[in-house]
């Protein structure tokens, strides 16, 4: 079974999202920071399955979005992720890319630009 | 934004204009006048700080909830960029507590109309999502409001605004605000980094 995470510390947006990508062909997993991300795709590999794609917010408490992308690129350079912030500044918009992101997408989204990205990115 | 001595307190004041979100440590004042537009003011009750942001959600959302509806989105969004304040101040929005003002009737009327009752239809539904409790607010009504926020306690004064010509600047600029917001809904940019490619929306 394949998941998508989606890590964002708002039940709101990380509802929305899931909503938005539900029918993509993956199961859902929510996380509500970088740190609680990277124990459930652990648990999630641990059992045999696999994530094919993270979507994950900027800034969070606990561990932040660029912070969980350097750490989950150390052991897995292929699975893509897309950063969903409110962030726009060029320099935060490097620094995800310098970290391993695949893309970014600034919030508000809207559900079909979301859907086509996670589309192309999980090709 | 303007930050001024304000001589009753003897603190820093810092005006907060429409469109425009705050967040300090500072003991300090930010002040707003709001009428069609909500003002969220947001307490971290842990660290003891906050701060203060302008809502508009560009329309009405009929019977969708605000998880699927875009119009929605933009109404989040606007608490979100004061949330990221805080969050970067090392803040969590688990200790936060909200207290919000405003929507009033658009069309200077007397009785409720559904732009009104659908902003405060969305701030109901959003902080009930976000498990983030409301410790009071005062919606509606045909009056503008004049908000002190303290974001070192997290109290709140308000002034209710029966002239209408108090704070017709204020006014002017919330309309501004408010047709930039509705004119302005094509957001959603998005890049992708592996084929060097920007893309529009």
């Amino acid at each position: 079974m394949n998941y998508i995470m989606v890590i964002d510390d708002s039940p709101t947006i990380r509802t929305s999202v899931a909503f938005t990508v539900k029918d993509l062909g993956c199961e859902i997993k929510q996380a509500e920071n970088g740190a609680d991300a990277l124990e459930k795709i652990s648990a999630i590999r641990s059992e045999g399955n696999d994530v094919s794609l993270c979507i994950v917010d900027v800034n969070m408490p606990v561990m932040d979005g660029i912070s969980f992308v350097k750490e989950f690129k150390k052991n897995d350079k292929f699975t893509p992720v897309l950063m969903l912030t409110t962030e726009s500044e060029e320099d935060k918009i490097k620094e995800g890319k310098t970290a391993g992101a695949a893309g970014w997408m600034i919030k508000p989204f809207k559900p079909d630009n979301l859907k086509s990205v996670v589309e192309k990115l999980m090709v | 934004m303007i930050k001024y001595r304000d001589k009753n307190s003897g603190r820093n004041a810092y005006l907060l204009y429409p469109g425009e979100y705050f967040a300090t440590k500072e003991d300090c004042f930010i002040i707003s006048v709001t009428g069609v537009c909500m003002l969220v003011c947001l307490y971290e009750t842990k660290l003891k700080f906050g701060g203060m942001c302008f809502v508009i959600v560009p329309g009405t959302f009929g019977t969708e909830n605000i998880i699927t509806s875009v119009l929605a989105g933009y109404g989040i969004t606007q608490i979100e960029l004061l949330l990221a304040e805080i969050v970067k101040a090392g803040g969590d929005r688990k200790n936060l507590t909200a207290k919000i003002f405003g929507a009033a009737y658009s069309n200077n009327g007397r009785s409720a109309d559904e732009l009104s009752e659908s902003q405060i239809r969305f701030i109901k539904e959003y902080f009930t999502s976000e498990r983030i409790p409301v410790l009071s607010s005062d919606l509606g009504g045909s009056h503008r409001r004049k908000i002190y926020f303290s974001p070192a306690t997290g109290r709140v004064y308000k002034k209710i605004l029966r002239n209408n010509n108090e704070s017709s600047e204020f006014l002017k600029m919330e309309k501004e605000f408010i047709d930039d917001v509705f004119m302005n809904t094509g957001s959603g940019n998005f890049t992708l980094f592996e084929r060097d490619t920007v893309n529009d929306f």
